[in-house]
């Protein structure tokens, strides 16, 4: 009963990739790496209280947000709380990297614009 | 003289996917009594749901269970619909039904793949675990995400369906079922695998019963019982018929899954067809307060959650009974009888899923 399967599988291309040289992209909508727009923030923090896994910390006095990619699990949560659309989900997913580093932008710090 | 010996079986073992441990009393080659023991993978899910908030423990609860992510959400979803009387739009009905379905087929697909491995047919392994990663790539495609497919939300769904990736889906199904068709012929019908799986740790229906059995394993004993005849999400309208075998060994509850996984094709299909054309979820309004017990089927078998909430953003206390927690007793008595060599088949037949269990 295997044999016709043994047959076709010996005619047919494997059903895996070769990763590094053909690499799959994901299809629109997928949940990947988490990014801010550091211009739009309003420092709010409606991404902080929703976010199940506490990668994001928002200071609302202090104007500064802080994230954690090694927390975010890619849910999703806080692109749907946030309002201004300034939190997105990248198609692509969250690469390694060699050292543990956060995000962080502070907006008190940014130089004013000129009038 | 027959000798005794002790031979502790897992926590790590090839055919187990996750850590369980059974010391096996041996009497020659035949297994007297198991002991299990559990506690290797617990991760304190009901206590941290405790501590957060209601909306993000969705995110929590679907991380219990890998493999029926989709169903764990629904099921936590749906104890807080009814705390906090919200009716769910139709249209979401409908996809929970079709996620649902997909997510059974996918872990059956899994678990007839990790089975064939169990009594060393690695190619019907293989057959089995590429056709899984079709219904995966329609998880992505439909949901964002391969395994954790965050698609259910207090009030509904998270994201509705196109009509393109409906008919893809049903495309995806079609190549699906043609290569089920063959791969399955070969579970139930092969010479050496009815060697492997008839007459293999026999579940009598009366002590399915009594110990408390749950989903495949209670069914191939010949109980007609389902979650899903209690009419939730959308099951309701499409009505399921419990799939039933009589014989209650090995060969029974692959049956019984296989059987499932078509009837499951029939449904992602009914609910496709029947899809209404309405929002997909409702605003969740206020605190929810009281008491209340969710019920679903999950591919294991039923899924319960008690939730106690206070009228706050935090629950009072969530508990979870998950079906391998319920099948670890008919476990320890189908074993005692059989030859050391068919412990692993026994053991997966019940389709362990221990993360689940200990949560
Ligand atoms: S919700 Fe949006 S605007 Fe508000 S703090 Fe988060 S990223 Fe900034
Ligand atoms: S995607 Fe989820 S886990 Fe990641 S930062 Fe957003 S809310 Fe938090």
């Amino acid at each position: 009963m295997m044999l016709s399967s043994v047959i076709r599988n010996l005619f047919s291309k494997p059903a895996t990739r070769p990763f590094p040289v053909a690499v799959r992209t994901a299809p629109d909508g997928y949940r990947g790496a988490v990014e801010f727009e550091e211009d739009v923030c309003i420092y709010c923090g409606a991404c902080a209280t929703r976010c199940p896994a506490n990668a994001i910390c928002v200071d609302r006095v202090a104007k500064s947000l802080d994230f954690d990619p090694f927390k975010c699990v890619q849910c999703g949560a806080c692109a749907e709380a946030c309002k201004k659309g300034c939190v997105q989900l990248q198609i692509d997913y969250q690469h390694p990297v060699a050292a543990h580093s956060t995000v962080t932008f502070n907006g008190a710090l940014k130089p004013p614009e000129a009038p | 003289m027959a000798q005794r010996t002790v031979i502790p079986f897992g926590p790590q073992h090839p055919v187990l996917p996750e850590p369980i441990q059974l010391k096996l009393t041996l009497k020659d080659e035949i297994v007297e009594e198991a002991l299990p023991h559990i506690g290797y993978v617990h991760r304190g899910v009901e206590k941290a749901a405790e501590r957060m908030d209601y909306t993000q423990n969705v995110f929590l609860v679907e991380r219990i269970c890998g493999i029926c992510s989709f169903i764990h959400a629904l099921c936590y979803c749906q104890g807080l619909e009814r705390l906090m009387g919200l009716e769910v739009p139709r249209r979401a009905a409908y996809l929970r039904v079709i996620w649902s379905e997909l997510h059974r087929l996918q872990s059956h697909h899994l678990w007839l793949g990790l089975y064939a491995d169990a009594f060393g047919f690695e190619s019907l392994f293989m057959e089995f675990w590429r056709s899984r990663e079709m219904l995966m790539d329609i998880f992505e495609k439909t949901a964002g995400s391969r395994v954790i497919i965050s698609a259910c939300c207090i009030g509904g769904v998270r994201r509705d369906i196109s009509d393109q990736h409906l008919q893809e889906t049903l495309e995806t199904l079609k190549m699906l079922e043609a290569a089920f068709d063959k791969s399955s012929e070969v579970m139930l019908n092969d010479y050496t695998v009815k060697k492997r799986t008839v007459g293999k740790g026999i579940l009598p229906a009366d002590k399915a019963i009594l110990l408390g059995a749950a989903g495949p394993v209670l069914r191939a004993s010949g109980v007609e019982q389902d979650a899903r005849q209690t009419g939730f999400a959308a099951y309701d309208e499409l009505r399921v018929e419990p799939v039933v075998e009589t014989a209650g060994d090995c060969y029974a509850r692959a049956k019984v899954r296989i059987r499932e996984c078509r009837q499951s094709l029939d449904l992602v299909r009914r609910a496709i067809a029947g899809l209404p054309d309405t929002d997909i979820a409702v605003r969740p309004k206020g605190r929810p307060n009281g008491r209340t017990i969710s019920r679903v089927e999950q591919p294991r078998g039923e899924l319960l959650y008690f939730l106690a909430a206070n009228g706050t953003q935090k629950l009072d206390r969530l508990r979870v009974r998950t079906p391998t927690f319920a099948n670890v007793a008919p476990l320890v008595h189908m074993l005692p009888g059989c030859e050391v060599a068919d412990v692993p088949v026994i053991v997966l037949s019940i389709d362990p899923c221990i993360s689940c269990t200990e949560r």
